[in-house]
């Protein structure tokens, strides 16, 4: 019994935790929006997506509390994040590597290259 | 255990247990979610990297200042539902129907700026598809200047992206509405208050992929 109890006391985030996530998510989207008027050349996608990342964790360890939770559920979260990097992996793997895609003309996309 | 106590079902031991059961299940269908959405997000990698420039031009006719509004708008909305389960768990009810019709009201202005968004595209020819023909010129812009191979790719994304996105704000606030009335009608406390739980876990997630739109389509 002594087993099954043992969760039956919720995890009360303090208000100050709350505020203070909410804090700095707000001054993250400033971030993000300053560092997209700059122009980083290749790292203007990656940084915006590291910035957005780094937001998506933050609600998800503490607004949605999976710090405090049972363990089950962040290995189900990861098994999800997991299927998202298979998916975009293998599927940029392919598209990636299919050669010249700009063709717009009509002649051009019905007669294949030699 | 209180035999009149009818928020436990009879299967589960304690209301520990119940709560654990409710909230594994409710992250399975998060992951479902997350692979709903994460086709959305791959094909936009797939085009953005087969034209660049393309996404990057067309995404200048997107209003970042709204994007950032509605971003803002969502992640309070999210801090007054982490909010509303502090204080259900408290048993300060009276604040959590606060907190849960402030939510309410920050996922209807997230819905308006919506529709002033679409509304505004919609009247410049800015359509999903084939019906794209922009034209007519706002802030400076002109957009009969982006009239530009594989731009209609770029507001198809958009449009169905923040469109699926807005559907599940609509279905959060009618979830919210409902949770308000049970609030009020003492259904809830800190013993149990799954579908709070349950409901804020949804919310939580539709920030999120929120917070990826954001950048994606309006700043980069």
């Amino acid at each position: 019994m002594a087993f099954f109890m043992a969760h039956s006391h919720h995890h009360i985030i303090p208000f100050r935790t709350l505020a203070l996530v909410f804090g700095v998510l707000l001054f993250l989207t400033l971030v993000t929006v300053i560092t997209a008027q700059i122009d980083l050349g290749v790292l203007n996608v990656p940084l915006a997506l590291a910035i957005a990342g780094f937001k998506a964790i933050l609600v998800v360890c503490i607004f949605m509390s999976l710090k405090y939770d049972n363990p089950v559920n962040m290995l189900t979260a990861v098994i999800g994040i997991v299927f998202v990097v298979v998916f975009l992996a293998l599927t940029l793997a392919d598209t990636e590597f299919r050669g010249y895609m700009g063709i717009t003309e009509p002649a051009g996309i019905e007669s294949p290259a030699p | 255990m209180n035999s009149a106590d009818t928020t436990l079902k009879h299967y589960f031991v304690s209301h520990g247990q119940q709560f654990d059961a409710a909230k594994l299940g409710m992250w399975l269908f998060l992951v479902t979610e997350v692979l709903l959405f994460s086709g959305m997000f791959v094909a936009y990698a797939v085009y953005r990297s087969w034209h660049p420039d393309v996404f990057l031009h067309a995404s200048e006719l997107l209003d970042w200042r709204l994007g950032a509004l509605n971003t803002v708008v969502l992640l309070a909305s999210s801090f007054t539902v982490a909010l509303s389960i502090h204080f259900v768990q408290k048993g300060e009810n009276e604040k959590v129907v606060v907190l849960l019709i402030m939510t309410l009201a920050c996922a209807t202005l997230f819905m308006l700026v919506k529709w002033i968004e679409y509304s505004g595209k919609f009247s410049h020819g800015v359509f999903p598809g084939a019906g794209y023909d922009p034209m007519g010129i706002i802030d400076g812009k002109d957009y009969s200047k982006y009239n530009i191979p594989f731009a209609p790719q770029f507001f198809s994304i958009y449009f169905v992206m923040t469109g699926i996105h807005g559907v599940h704000v609509l279905i959060g606030m009618g979830l919210f509405g409902w949770l308000t009335t049970r609030v009020a009608r003492g259904h809830f406390s800190p013993q149990y208050y799954t579908p709070i739980e349950l409901t804020g876990l949804y919310w939580h997630l539709v920030d999120i992929i929120w917070i990826f739109l954001f950048p994606l389509l309006y700043l980069i």
